[in-house]
Formats: C-alpha cells, sequence, structure tokens
C-alpha cells in the first residue's frame, strides 16, 4: 500500500502518454465508459465470449471472426464482405451498432458522444497488440493512476495511522468535517458519528415501499420505456422481456406457478410494482447503475408493465400520482412464513434409531445420471434447476 | 509458479548447499552401508534415502510476507457451477467443505455470492448512514466505528439457496457443492443497537433495511427485534479484516438467518415502521410452494448437517478397515443437541461424537469412527438442534413444500459408497 509505486506508474503513464498518441488518461476513461459494456463483453486476461465476443485482440480482427461466437448473420456477413475493427470502423459502430451493421444481436443503442467512443477505442486498445496506435502496453498502468487528490497523499509518511485518519477528515465534506472536529457531538451514548445532511439522506435514501413511501415526482410513458428499454435493458432482457440466456426473464409466466417449470416474472410473481421502480432505480442498467433519471424509471416500469399486459395502451403515463393505483396480480399469493406447520417440525420428536425402515436401501435417483457437476462437463446448455 | 519460487529459494541457497553437502556426505555413505547389509534391506526411498527437504534450507521468513497455504493444497480452492447463473458478476461459489477440519472456515476459502461483483472500498472513503424513524441521523466513518464497544462471536453464514439445486432430485457430485454455500468464522465487531441507540430510534420504529454500497446496493427488510437481539456491524472475520469479497470494509451479521441478509459494504441502514419489500424479499428468497402460494420472510436458517468425508470429492481410497466419518452440522435455531449418522441408508443408526467448541449458530464438527467391510454403504448423517428440531428428509421436504422452492432446502444428504470406495450423490428407498 505504499505509495511509492504509485508514484512510478505515474512517471511510467506520463512516458506513455508522451510517445503515444492514445493518452494513459483516455484509456482510463475508457475503463469507466466499458462498465457499460461489461455486462455483455469481457476484455483482459482470460476474458471468454458472454452474451458478446470477447474483445482481446479487436484491432484488426474481422467482424464476426471469433470461433465459436454465434453471431447474427449479419455479422458474419458483414466480416465476410471486409468489415475489419480498427479506429474508424470502431467508431462508427460504437456510434450506432445497427446503422454499421444492420442486423446485429448487439442491442446497445450507441454512444452518443465522441469523446466516449474516442476513450473507450483508447481502453480497448490496450488488450490489442496489433493496435495501430502502438499502444501495446496493457492497462494496468492507466486503471492504477492515481487521480488528482492521491498525488497529494502520497507527500505524506506512508502508512503512519495518524496521516491515515488526517487524510480521512480532509476528504470529507468540508463543512461538516469542521463541526465534527471542533465539538463533542450531542447525540446518543457514545456522541460518536455526527449529524447526517439533508443532501446526504436524500443521496443515499432512494428505496420505496409498496404504500408508495420513497416515490419521487417525476412521470414516463409506455413509449417513452420502449425507447429506454430497447437502448439499455434489450440486450440482457430481451426486446419483450423474454430474456437472452440466463438473464431474468422480466415478462410472461402467468399461470405458471404451480408447473413443473415456473416463470417467475414481474407479470406472474412479483407482488408490488414499488419493488419494480425501486430496483431498477438502485441497480439497473447492469453496468451501469444510478445512471436512469426518475422520469426514465417511471417510464421503464410502464414499459415493464405493458410487457406483462397489465397496461395496455402505449401512451399510458405512470406517475408518482397514479402509482399506488396499480397491483400486480400475484400480490396476494404471498403468505408469511409457517413453516412451523409443517409436520415434520414437531420438536422434541425422537427419531427412530434401530429398523426404521423395511428392506435394503435402493438408489432412486443418481447424481452421476444427470451429470452436471462441473469439471465432468462442458455443456453450457445444461437444464439443471438454476439459482439466480 | 510454486516451481520459479524454488528454483529463486535455490540458487541463493546454493553456496550454503555445496558446504553443507561437503560436510553431510560422509555420514550419507556410512548409512546407505548400513541398510544395504541387513535382511530388511528394502524400505520406502522416502525413509531410506535422504530428501532434498531435509538436506536443502528452505526459504527465508519473508518469503511470503503474507503466508499461503503450501504449494501441496493447490486443489483446495472455492469452485462455481458456471451454467447456474448469467455471468460471474452476478454469481455463487462454492467453499471446499471436504478439504476442512474443525468449525473455522479459512477467509480464502468462504463461498462467495455477489450480485454486482466485488465493491473495491477505500475504507477512508467509506460511509455509514443511519437513518429513517431515529432522532438524529448519523454517519459514522470506520475510525468512528472503531470507537465503540465490540464483540467477537462465531456464526456460520449460510445462503438460503445452500442445497438449492437438489430439490428435484440428486443433480451436483460432491459436497462442496451440495452445501458449500456455507462458512462459519469469527467476526469481531459493533454490535448494531449501539449503533441505533446512537441515533435514538423512535417508538414507532418495528424494521430496519441495511443497504450495501456495491453495484447492486443490497438491501433487505429486517425485523428491529432482531437487529437489537444479536446483529453485529462486522469488521474482522478470523481476527484480520473482512475480504473484499466478504464485504470489506464493512459488513452485517445477522446470526441464524439467511446469508443474503448480511448486507456486505454496508453503508446505510434504514429504521422503519414497515419492510420494504425489496426485490430480493420478493422475487428473490421468497420459497414458492405446490399451491402456487410463496412464503415470504422465511429467515431462520434450519437444522442440518452433511457428512464432508468420505464423499463424493472425497471417495475411499483402501479396501476396507479402519474409517473415519466426519461432517458439520449447524442450525439457526441455536446450537446442535445431536447428530446421528447410519451407513445403511437410515435403516439403523447410531450417535455421532461431536468435537471441538459448541457454540450457538456455528458450525458444528461430528466424528463417527468406523471399520468398513469393504462393503456398499449408504451414508447420512441427521442433526438435531437445541429446539428440539430434527433434520428432515428431502422427501418430507418435498411432501411439504413441492419441488420448486429453491430456498430452504436442509434434507438429509445420502452418498453412496460402492465396494471400490467411490462416491455418488443419490436418493433412496
Amino acid at each position: 500500500m505504499s505509495r511509492f509505486p504509485n508514484a512510478v506508474l505515474v512517471a511510467a503513464a506520463a512516458l506513455l502518454a508522451a510517445v503515444t498518441s492514445v493518452s494513459a488518461q483516455d484509456a482510463a476513461l475508457g475503463e469507466k465508459v466499458f462498465a457499460r459494456c461489461k455486462a455483455c463483453h469481457a476484455v483482459g486476461e482470460g476474458a471468454e465470449n458472454r452474451v458478446g465476443p470477447h474483445l482481446n485482440e479487436l484491432f484488426g480482427r474481422t467482424a464476426g471472426s471469433i470461433e465459436g461466437f454465434k453471431y447474427s448473420p449479419a455479422m458474419t456477413k458483414a466480416g465476410e464482405g471486409g468489415l475489419v475493427w480498427e479506429d474508424e470502423t470502431l467508431a462508427e459502430f460504437l456510434a450506432k451498432p445497427k446503422d454499421l451493421v444492420k442486423g446485429t444481436k448487439m442491442a446497445f443503442a450507441g454512444l452518443k458522444k465522441e469523446d466516449e467512443i474516442a476513450n473507450l477505442t483508447a481502453y480497448l486498445k490496450t488488450f490489442s497488440a496489433n493496435a495501430a496506435s502502438g499502444a501495446a502496453t496493457p492497462a494496468a498502468p492507466a486503471s492504477d493512476a492515481p487521480e488528482a487528490p492521491a498525488e497529494k497523499k502520497s507527500e505524506a509518511a506512508p502508512d503512519a495511522p495518524e496521516t491515515k485518519a488526517a487524510a480521512a477528515t480532509e476528504a470529507a465534506p468540508a463543512e461538516a468535517a469542521a463541526e465534527v472536529s471542533e465539538e463533542v457531538p450531542s447525540h446518543g451514548v457514545f456522541h460518536l458519528g455526527r449529524p447526517a445532511t439533508e443532501d446526504e439522506v436524500a443521496a443515499w435514501d432512494i428505496d420505496i415501499r409498496p404504500d408508495g413511501a420513497g416515490l419521487p415526482e417525476g412521470r414516463g410513458t409506455v413509449a417513452q420505456g420502449e425507447t429506454l428499454f430497447a437502448d439499455q435493458c434489450a440486450s440482457c432482457h430481451g426486446d419483450f422481456g423474454e430474456a437472452v440466456g440466463r438473464w431474468p426473464v422480466l415478462a410472461g409466466g402467468q399461470g405458471t406457478l404451480m408447473n413443473e417449470r415456473p416463470e417467475k416474472t414481474v407479470g406472474s410473481f412479483w407482488p408490488y410494482l414499488s419493488t419494480v421502480y425501486d430496483y431498477i432505480r438502485r441497480a439497473m442498467p447492469f453496468g451501469n447503475a444510478r445512471s436512469l433519471s426518475d422520469d426514465d424509471v417511471y417510464a421503464l416500469t410502464a414499459y415493464v408493465l405493458y410487457l406483462n399486459d397489465i397496461v395496455t395502451e402505449e401512451d399510458f403515463e405512470l406517475s408518482k400520482e397514479n402509482f399506488t393505483s396499480i397491483r400486480l396480480p400475484n400480490e396476494d399469493n404471498f403468505i408469511d412464513d409457517d413453516r412451523l406447520s409443517e409436520p415434520h417440525y414437531a420438536a422434541n420428536i425422537e427419531p427412530c434409531m434401530k429398523d426404521c425402515k423395511p428392506g435394503k436401501a435402493e438408489i432412486t435417483k443418481h447424481a452421476a445420471v444427470l451429470d452436471v457437476t462441473p469439471d465432468s462437463v462442458d455443456d453450457e446448455e445444461n437444464t439443471g434447476g438454476g439459482i439466480d | 509458479m510454486s516451481v520459479v519460487q524454488k528454483g529463486g529459494a535455490a540458487v541463493a541457497s546454493a553456496s550454503r548447499r555445496q558446504f553443507l553437502k561437503a560436510g553431510l556426505a560422509g555420514g550419507a555413505v556410512a548409512a546407505a552401508s548400513t541398510v544395504a547389509g541387513g535382511a530388511l534391506a528394502a524400505g520406502d526411498p522416502l525413509i531410506t534415502e535422504i530428501q532434498d527437504w531435509n538436506r536443502y534450507p528452505g526459504d527465508g521468513v519473508d518469503a511470503f510476507p503474507y503466508g499461503k497455504p503450501s504449494q501441496f493444497e493447490s486443489e483446495v480452492v472455492r469452485r462455481n457451477v458456471p451454467w447456474l447463473t448469467s455471468d460471474s458478476i452476478s454469481s455463487i461459489n462454492f467453499t471446499p467443505l471436504h478439504e476442512l477440519d474443525g468449525i473455522i472456515t479459512p477467509n480464502g476459502l468462504c463461498f462467495e455470492r455477489h450480485h454486482a461483483g466485488i465493491a473495491v472500498v477505500d475504507p477512508q472513503q467509506h460511509r455509514l448512514m443511519i437513518n429513517g424513524l431515529v432522532d438524529t441521523p448519523l454517519v459514522f466513518t470506520m475510525a468512528d466505528l472503531m470507537r465503540f464497544p465490540r464483540e467477537n462471536r462465531v456464526y456460520f453464514l449460510e445462503c438460503a439457496a445452500n442445497s438449492g439445486m437438489e430439490w428435484r432430485g440428486s443433480q451436483l457430485n460432491g459436497c462442496q457443492f451440495t452445501h458449500g454455500m456455507v462458512h462459519c468464522v469469527m467476526y469481531t465487531g459493533v454490535p448494531l443497537k449501539y449503533l441505533l441507540e446512537e441515533a435514538g430510534v423512535k417508538t414507532s420504529a418495528k424494521w430496519i433495511m441495511p443497504e450495501g454500497a456495491d453495484a447492486s446496493a443490497m438491501t433487505r427488510s429486517i425485523p428491529l427485534e432482531k437487529a437489537l437481539e444479536d446483529c453485529l456491524v462486522a469488521f474482522k472475520m478470523n481476527g484480520e479484516a473482512l475480504r473484499p469479497e466478504q464485504g470489506y470494509p464493512l459488513r452485517l451479521v445477522v446470526p441464524g438467518w439467511e446469508g443474503n441478509m448480511w448486507i456486505k459494504w454496508l453503508r446505510r441502514i434504514e429504521v422503519g415502521d414497515e419492510p420494504w419489500h425489496q426485490r430480493e424479499e420478493t422475487s428473490k428468497y421468497t420459497d414458492l410452494l405446490a399451491n402456487g402460494k410463496a412464503r415470504r420472510f422465511t429467515w431462520v436458517m434450519d437444522v442440518k448437517s452433511v457428512i464432508t468425508n468420505p464423499s463424493p470429492q472425497a471417495p475411499i481410497k483402501y479396501k476396507r478397515g479402519r474409517t473415519v466419518l466426519t461432517g458439520l452440522a449447524w442450525s439457526g435455531n441455536g446450537t446442535i443437541k445431536r447428530v446421528d449418522v447410519t451407513l445403511d441408508g437410515g435403516r439403523n443408526w447410531v450417535t455421532a461424537r461431536l468435537d471441538g467448541p459448541s457454540l450457538s449458530k456455528s458450525l458444528h464438527r461430528f466424528y463417527y469412527e468406523f471399520d468398513w467391510d469393504g462393503s456398499e454403504l449408504f451414508l447420512q448423517s441427521r442433526a438435531i438442534d437445541e429446539a428440539g428440531f430434527v433434520q428432515p428428509t428431502k422427501d418430507e421436504l418435498r411432501a411439504a413444500r413441492g419441488d420448486n422452492s429453491i430456498y430452504h432446502n436442509n434434507g438429509i444428504q445420502t452418498w453412496h459408497v460402492n465396494p471400490d470406495g467411490v462416491i455418488e450423490n443419490v436418493e433412496i428407498s
């Protein structure tokens, strides 16, 4: 944890920036942009194909050419037609994938900002030996390069606990930290911690309850939600909430809960709409959480209702005002924990110790027959009951 | 990798080695001639010949500033089942129970479950907020938390979905995969009640909702009663800082209750008067029954046990004779009172020997030593907890709940041992 290696890296990164056209800073920013891609794409050591192909050695690669990845016919054809990934083609593709390769199954709508495309390209180049700019150095220096405040810290004596504490105070919001250091707070028993400010509580307290507590002002329509969904959600959840691979299915499944393979979706299983709003707001889209506006989340929630036929008009608008009027169909089928009513819970029953069952034990089910244990199978299409 | 390290050490100590070699040569020759002369000339060369490790010094004290297991233990690792989940960022792996003994799980082998990968949080930048129905919403730094009174407690943590893949029948061949979503460590932390008291809980409060700082911002509703009873806000496991994958720098400990509630990277606790019905307590971690109803808020992990050796990943490698059977038992209701084992698939049972500490809501270790006659065995264990609950059979669970509950499968596990000592996960009549 010494700051010394960081100082070396700063120098190395600066040198790299001077020598090549790809500055380390671009790549570092690009790594952040890549957060939006990594739900589907892997890059770096050991990267494998996921929903999308891995992106190692991307530059100079013919489109649709990673063996074993199931490309759309359109992408395979584009590669056969001579499409090779390099600065210009990639920039065009990243701006609007479906414009360059009509029919690509990459559902991502595209990056609107040119600097994001440039930074992402710089980042991906660090994983390509063939990158035209010659930036063959792996991305590690970029991602480890300390940001501005760290340089200041490097002047402090390394690892002295007192110094660390001082740094922590410095990092705290200026006005609040000042208050703490001046006087002992009056709250509580031990007088530890400090009062949270209203802005701080507002920044983190984003949860929604079924009774509507916590809902922000805002509104959004099914139609608006459909556009957002196609851009930000469909790559994992499918265009109609049917899901890609093992990502969660969002729609359908009504009437299947007593089937051999129940389909648990928002429409068929979830008890409360507030959970949909809350979860999208705090954790979606996967890889870029907290990036949607409150209106966006209303629109997406409305679209999920539409996918489940709970609302039927594309101009339906969901808002703080009408939110709690909507009930999900399965709400009444949730019950509190009544395990204790099951016969085998009867406490203090002395279990049988001798001659408990007649005859010799016979095998009725084998794990080896199903053969889904890791190391014994490499079939990714296994149908064993999953968890997620 | 280890070869390289060994090579490096050998070079470093080469001159010393030559020096020693010269001194020892005479002695070695004398020993060899004595053995060669007797009737018991043949012998295990590991004994009769001097081994490298017996002659040359090894690595010095700082070869591994943070020590790690022997190179010969490289198979002792967490493993995952890739087809279970869509992506390793939101996935699970399993503790290698068959390689461990005692009741404490080493930190690096505690199973992982993440919903948006392992958050990297600098403790200096970490904050814990308490808000909601309190007199004074508060923010604590890690340094603040270190000034509260601490407690040390050993608890098991079991994922509610442990053994979840086995509801429809035997599926995975090894206790690591059937039962490895459990671990047990000693936590050091601050009782949550001190933190809540510091903020001043209002009389209308009935629930809390802890929240993680990771990209899933994991949340669960927990009754205030439990929060005040025995929950800890922990920063150490087995004496050292929490591992990043276990929520460094701060996690909630909810003894005896399902692992999903033990929020990692804990950054906020909201106090309220009703549960929040978050995603992980509605669409997940609810138990679908055969009649289409789903149980919610099934928090307690029921009495459970499994034989860890012998087991499919740890077969018997001799023909017959003295055999040590061992396993783990635990219950969210308290201590384990007794564990019975059977060798004939539940026809006849014997009581196993519990050894090691017996702590409430922690793993318990049991043993049963016997002479194997080399014939087919059907091994099972059955735990009874201090509340008097007896571990049920899988058939009893299915009869009560159907096949689609996923969570809370605490049924009795059967291992079939064939005469070659090969072991398989089975279900039996």
